[in-house]
């Protein structure tokens, strides 16, 4: 390489920090090395140019017109289409598996089987065909003959917990009694709870009950595997992570990890459950190997929803008291977290929000034949949330307490009592009844309110390279991924700003695996990780154009030149950006950006509040309104974090009302694993939305939100129905059966 | 059961003899499968030409067709069970991939195309069903450097977030605000209960599609 | 989907004669099936729980896609009218209301705008064991109904066994309300069938089927005769969610009322409760000769759902549906509140 004084200047020294990372939803610390180069800051929040503004997505005009192209969208020339053959036992061992008479159909290119005979849920990849259509495809997986060993199953938790229900997993011979509850934390002296809630004004004990809830991404987990044989493979995935795919697709492809791009333009939302390449990538990896042609597999709606994972379930047994004045003195919880043939995921009790002054728990993962749950936005969160947040109005109300009062009394944290100021003036709180289902006629009217946590620090995987060109074009490459969250146009955005240009004059190049690393995008960390490495680079790129054409500014200072407005300015004169640039070498300038931790934060706080009408007589709940303040730091553009706001709402508000899976105890099979009958929120469910990004929030740092932004409002809706009918719900979905035969209690 | 004193009934089955005759031969003239010929001419004695009449031919595995997409006629290969939807992303080449296969029975919106000019689900027609049909896909609406109103709105009041079932909202919402230029709030939310969204895009859809309803109309 | 054969029909006759010259199927679900406007018959298919090895379409018949006025003011409507049709026909506006609600109350206007009436009323029920491939229930030719002691909360409270079932139809309960016939063609001949004698119950008709039609037969016309009620109509739908979702309880009401304000002829028919839309005779004829009050609302509500027996996940059907039937009475007679 010839030598390019235009890079980034030679890195002199590292340093240790320490930054939060979560992981399934449980935040720890981990040291970190970055380099220890410390440039300027972010700066106020309110003087940007770009950042924290209104900024319409880059990606828009491609995705409102339909040319986006998704990795459903793939069409490769050659290209056979998978489909997978699924089990339809909750529990089942293959006795006979016949693929000669699917082989043999017209058109039909391979057949794999899956790599294990015993499946325990039903919905288990059995085997996958390709073939030249997708009808074909259909049929060559209905030819395959099978035939199974049914074996006992358990997929309700009420009999899962049972000592002699069926196994679900072998027993662990350290523990041979545990059949399929397994302890997993205990913690605190529960003779002390029970001592301490004998001293409590009021005592709630209650089960809170949480369905699985499904990611229901729109666009199915699947990938398109181009590799005919020959030594490179690109694979076109809808992912939250470019670089969970390279290493397993060439692991099963027989390829080097170099030789295996990775790629993701634009991904139909992932919610945590894409990450590597799944079984059905597997699959479709070894498809394509054996036909040496390109093969697509997504899944089908019906796969989708029992076999890619879900949302673990939640049973929790807690008992709470509060003194006189609201304080929570103890609390005593045993948690099962329902993750079928997996462990499911939880934060535990009391929820971190809140502080008790003695707590004792014990969490259980309590397996049943089902697929096991994975990560969804803001694991454990919405369950243990719903579940504080509807004790502590159950509570609120057996002391007469104003349920807002009464949390501020166990908030330690200020932030959260300032949100509820705001919350409450929004919503219009002064007009809510104290006494739950106050009115005449069959609609009343209630409100609820609840608030949640969440870290969403970054971490220094982030490697970014911007590139000046002698025409004053910008190119800002890294490898990152766009789950519609922004990630393409705050990165833009922070490179325009430092530079002083418009959002137009620069070019993002994101979701490859060959550009620079970049982490997956799970636990909000893509903004707190990405935008100090953009910032970074942009700095760098900045000051070293600036090092440039300090001849033509006066020979001032690089860190003197002032890049505004398409200008570059010192020394009372100015050039303009693209006279700037064509002092550049031919090869232009190319900087390259790492993490910094001084430009990211963790600590996000929220507080939702809801506003219902019941119809007393057939249950029917109407959300009315909900209002949600969120802080996080510096926010990148105002009008895709609002986006994100109204979407944790939403999917909260589906949670709360309509979405949980439906399992047949009997068959063990799933009964609503499609769109009609696992019932997502539409036009007609919205209420008002009210985002609101708390601007008190001073922090000049970035933080990731987006899984913050789903779990308060549950518990707020939840609290919000009790306040209107005298009804309390506490298995979610709260649905019109269950509120009506509450009324008739 | 009453049965209907119909003066038609009398020529519309007299038995169904002739009909049915003329009916079986060209199913088996059309190549329907040894099987069914057997199967027929057991019934019924096969006249052994083809009868030129009012019947269709019977059609099995891949035909060739044609679909009128975005003002242009477009020649494809389909089997009578291709829907619309797969017709359109994996059978025409190149593909219009803007309709979006979600749920595959009608319960998410995001394949809806104009047919007609009026929202359907593409993956609840037969694309040998829709062959006499003007179709209109997002595609059609707008491109990128020449948007629609509608997608301009979207882009403007961030009504989308992953996209997926935005092809969908555009298409139905520019639908209707040709029906109803000046719709109210409740209206616009009642128009697009066919189409769902799972990052929750809804209030700025709407807030987009109110947008363009009080834009100046055009000319 | 599974493969078929695909015919377009250009007559009545030759969709019939296409029907019933089919291979024999080995099972009722593998018969060849008329195609209108296919937005219930392609889902079932996709679900294997329909495999046709010939799909006749109709669509590609001329002139039953009409609305016409009968000589005595009602409505003969083509089986493949679409509901968005019907919804917008200034007639049936004015004339049928409950009808209009009813057609308005389905799906989406993507659906309305394919769904036709003569399908809406021959649709598949929604029973999700039912509409499952890998289930084998009864009405699938197995040997069990799941819902009788599984998950049951959509199912029925009235006129269940040994099936469970709830009929799918909005138009259903209206039409009987309103008195409507449909006319038949099939393979022994035209029939006009009133409505209350085309559903069947799972324990008197054949359980794999929901209606009387043979497998060669299809809805050409429906007739919806003038009524002194007709104008007097509505149709009530409770739904889970109301963007899209089919009825956990309906009602269908509709009433004439004499010179003081006391109900002259009343019709009552409840749907999402029942394997067929469920007539209450004893509940329409307690409203003759009484003024609507809220009392007279109470009683009539309760009477209609006297005979209710409910599963193990779905008492909350009773007092729902008397909601409805009180709702729609108070609607029909101008009783607010």
């Amino acid at each position: 390489m010839p030598q390019q004084p235009q890079t980034s200047p030679a890195i002199p020294g590292k340093k240790t920090v320490r930054v939060p990372r979560v992981v399934n939803g449980l935040e720890t610390m981990v040291e970190v090395e970055v380099d220890d180069v410390t440039g300027p800051g972010w700066g106020r929040n309110d003087q940007h140019t770009l950042l924290n503004h209104r900024l319409a997505r880059v990606d828009g005009p491609v995705k409102v017109s339909g040319v986006a192209q998704y990795t459903h969208d793939v069409r490769l020339l050659n290209m056979l289409y998978g489909r997978l053959l699924r089990c339809p036992h909750a529990h089942a061992r293959l006795t006979k598996f016949d693929s000669a008479a699917a082989a043999r159909l017209d058109g039909v290119k391979a057949v794999i089987q899956a790599p294990m005979s015993e499946f325990r849920f039903s919905g288990s990849p059995v085997a996958a065909v390709a073939a030249t259509t997708p009808e074909l495809a259909e049929d060559a997986a209905r030819a395959i003959v099978v035939e199974y060993e049914v074996l006992p199953h358990v997929v309700s938790a009420r009999e899962a917990v049972k000592s002699d229900a069926p196994g679900v997993l072998t027993r662990n011979p350290k523990k041979p009694e545990e059949n399929n509850l397994r302890a997993k934390d205990k913690r605190g002296d529960a003779a002390k709870v029970a001592a301490a809630l004998a001293t409590a004004a009021a005592v709630v004990e209650a089960e809170y009950l949480t369905p699985r809830i499904h990611h229901a991404c729109l666009e199915t987990h699947g990938m398109v595997v181009d590799y005919s044989g020959g030594d490179s493979a690109t694979i076109y995935a809808t992912t939250q992570g470019t670089f969970t795919i390279p290493a397993d697709a060439a692991d099963e492809l027989g390829l080097p990890q170099s030789a295996v791009t990775a790629t993701v333009q634009h991904m139909g939302g992932g919610f945590g459950s894409k990450f590597g390449i799944g079984v059905e990538g597997m699959l479709a990896c070894r498809l394509a190997k054996e036909a040496k042609a390109p093969v697509k597999l997504m899944l089908t709606r019906h796969d989708e929803f029992v076999m890619t994972g879900n949302r673990s379930g939640s049973w929790q047994k807690i008992k709470a008291g509060v003194k006189e004045d609201g304080t929570l003195v103890a609390l005593h919880a045993t948690q099962y977290r329902l993750g079928g043939v997996g462990q499911g995921s939880q934060a535990a009790q009391p929820y971190s929000v809140y502080r008790a002054v003695d707590s004792y728990r014990e969490v259980y993962a309590l397996h049943t034949n089902e697929d096991s749950s994975i990560a969804m936005r803001a694991p454990g969160h919405p369950q243990a949330s719903f579940a504080m947040e509807s004790l502590l109005d159950e509570l609120a109300h057996a002391i007469g307490m104003d349920p807002i009062a009464l949390r501020k009394k166990n908030m330690p944290d200020e932030v959260y009592h300032r949100q509820l100021n705001r919350g409450a003036r929004e919503i219009g709180w002064e007009k809510r009844n104290a006494v739950p289902s106050l009115g005449f006629g069959p609609l009343r009217r209630g409100m609820g309110c609840a608030a949640g946590i969440w870290g969403g620090g970054g971490n220094n995987q982030c490697k970014v390279e911007v590139t000046v060109s002698r025409d004053g074009s910008v190119l800002v490459a890294v490898g990152t991924q766009d789950l519609g969250t922004g990630t393409r146009t705050f990165t833009r955005a922070i490179v325009a700003e430092e530079l002083g240009l418009q959002i137009r004059d620069v070019v993002e190049q994101i979701g490859s695996s060959k550009l620079g690393s970049a982490n997956p995008s799970g636990g909000s960390t893509t903004a707190a990780s990405l935008a100090p490495s953009l910032k970074d680079a942009a700095v760098k790129a900045r000051l070293a154009l600036a090092k440039t054409i300090a001849p033509l500014l006066g020979n001032s200072a690089p860190e003197e030149i002032v890049f505004s407005r398409g200008k570059l300015m010192a020394a009372g004169k100015a050039i303009s950006w693209k006279q700037g640039c064509s002092a550049l070498p031919a090869a232009g300038l190319t900087a390259h950006g790492e993490w910094r931790e001084d430009l990211q934060g963790h600590g996000v706080h929220g507080v939702c509040f809801a506003e219902v009408e019941v119809d007393v007589e057939t249950g029917k709940v109407r959300p009315i309104k909900m209002v949600q303040v969120q802080d996080g730091g510096l926010p990148l553009n105002r009008l895709t974090m609002e986006s994100q706001i109204n979407g944790g709402m939403i999917q909260s508000l589906g949670m709360a009302f309509w979405e949980g899976r439906v399992m047949d105890d009997r068959l063990g099979i799933q009964l609503n694993p499609g769109f009609g009958d696992y019932k997502l929120p539409g036009a007609l469910e919205m209420p008002e939305l009210v985002p609101i990004i708390d601007d008190e929030d001073k922090r000049e740092v970035v933080i990731g939100i987006a899984e913050a932004c789903i779990i308060p409002a549950t518990g707020a809706l939840a609290n919000a129905v009790f306040n209107a009918c005298g009804v309390r719900i506490r298995e979610l979905p709260i649905t019109p059966d269950k509120v009506l035969m509450g009324l008739l209690a | 059961m009453p049965y209907e004193n119909d003066s038609e009934k009398d020529q519309a089955h007299p038995k169904h003899a002739l009909n049915r005759r003329k009916f079986l031969s060209r199913v088996a003239v059309a190549g329907a499968g040894a099987a069914l010929a057997d199967h027929l001419s057991g019934l019924e004695s096969v006249a052994a030409s083809p009868i030129i009449d009012d019947f269709e031919k019977p059609i099995k595995g891949r035909i060739t067709i044609a679909l009128d997409v975005n003002d242009q006629k477009r020649p494809l290969t389909v089997e009578p069970r291709t829907t619309l939807l797969n017709a359109l992303r994996n059978h025409l080449e190149p593909a219009v991939t803007g309709p979006k296969l979600v749920c595959d029975v009608g319960t998410c919106g995001a394949c809806t195309v104009l047919m007609d000019g009026k929202p359907v689900y593409s993956c609840l027609i037969l694309a040998v069903d829709a062959t006499t049909k003007k179709l209109t896909s997002v595609e059609g609406l707008g491109i990128p450097e020449r948007l629609n109103s509608v997608q301009q709105a979207f882009i403007d009041h961030d009504a989308l977030m992953c996209g997926f079932c935005t092809p969908g909202f555009v298409t139905t919402i520019s639908a209707y605000l040709k029906k109803n230029a000046k719709p109210t709030m409740d209206e616009i939310r009642e128009a697009c209960k066919g189409n769902f969204c799972r990052c929750g895009t809804y209030p700025r859809v709407f807030e987009a599609a109110l947008a363009v309803a009080r834009l100046p109309a055009v000319r | 989907m599974k493969e078929f054969e695909w015919i377009q029909a250009t007559t009545l006759a030759d969709a019939v004669i296409a029907l019933a010259s089919a291979p024999d199927a080995n099972d009722i679900d593998e018969a060849a099936r008329p195609l209108a406007g296919g937005q219930d018959l392609l889902t079932t298919m996709k679900e294997y729980v329909t495999r046709p090895s010939r799909v006749v379409n109709l669509k590609s018949i001329p002139g039953l896609d009409r609305i016409e006025e009968d000589n005595n003011g009602g409505l003969r409507i083509g089986c493949l009218v679409t509901l968005s049709q019907l919804e917008e026909h200034s007639v049936a506006r004015r004339k049928f209301p409950g009808l209009i609600e009813a057609a308005h109350s389905i799906a989406t206007q993507q659906i309305r705008n394919l769904g036709t009436v003569g399908g809406n009323l021959c649709q598949r029920p929604r029973c999700w064991y039912f509409r499952l491939e890998e289930v084998s229930c009864l009405k699938k030719g197995g040997s069990e109904c799941f819902a009788a002691t599984g998950e049951n909360k959509y199912h029925a409270i009235l006129g269940g066994g040994p099936c469970h079932i709830v009929h799918p139809s909005d138009l259903a309960p209206m039409l009987l309300a309103l008195g409507a016939s449909v006319s038949v063609d099939g393979a022994s001949g035209k029939r006009i069938i009133p409505l209350d004698l085309f559903f069947t119950l799972p324990a008197s008709g054949n359980i794999r089927r929901e209606n009387v039609l043979e497998n060669a037969e299809v809805i050409t016309h429906i007739q919806v005769p003038i009524s002194k009620f007709a104008h007097r109509s509505t149709y009530l739908k409770f739904k889970e969610r109301d963007s899209l979702d089919f009825a956990m309880a309906s009602v269908a009401g509709a009433i004439a009322l004499g010179i003081e304000k006391e109900v002259t002829e009343a019709r009552l028919v409840l749907g999402g409760v029942a394997p067929i839309p469920w007539r209450v005779p004893k509940a329409e004829s307690f409203l003759i000769g009484k003024r609507i009050t809220k009392e007279i609302l109470a009683t009539a509500a309760k009477i209609a759902l006297e005979e209710a027996q409910p599963l193990a996940k779905n008492a909350y059907k009773i007092s729902l549906t008397q909601t409805l039937v009180r709702r729609a009475l108070a609607k029909v007679s101008g009783l607010s509140g």
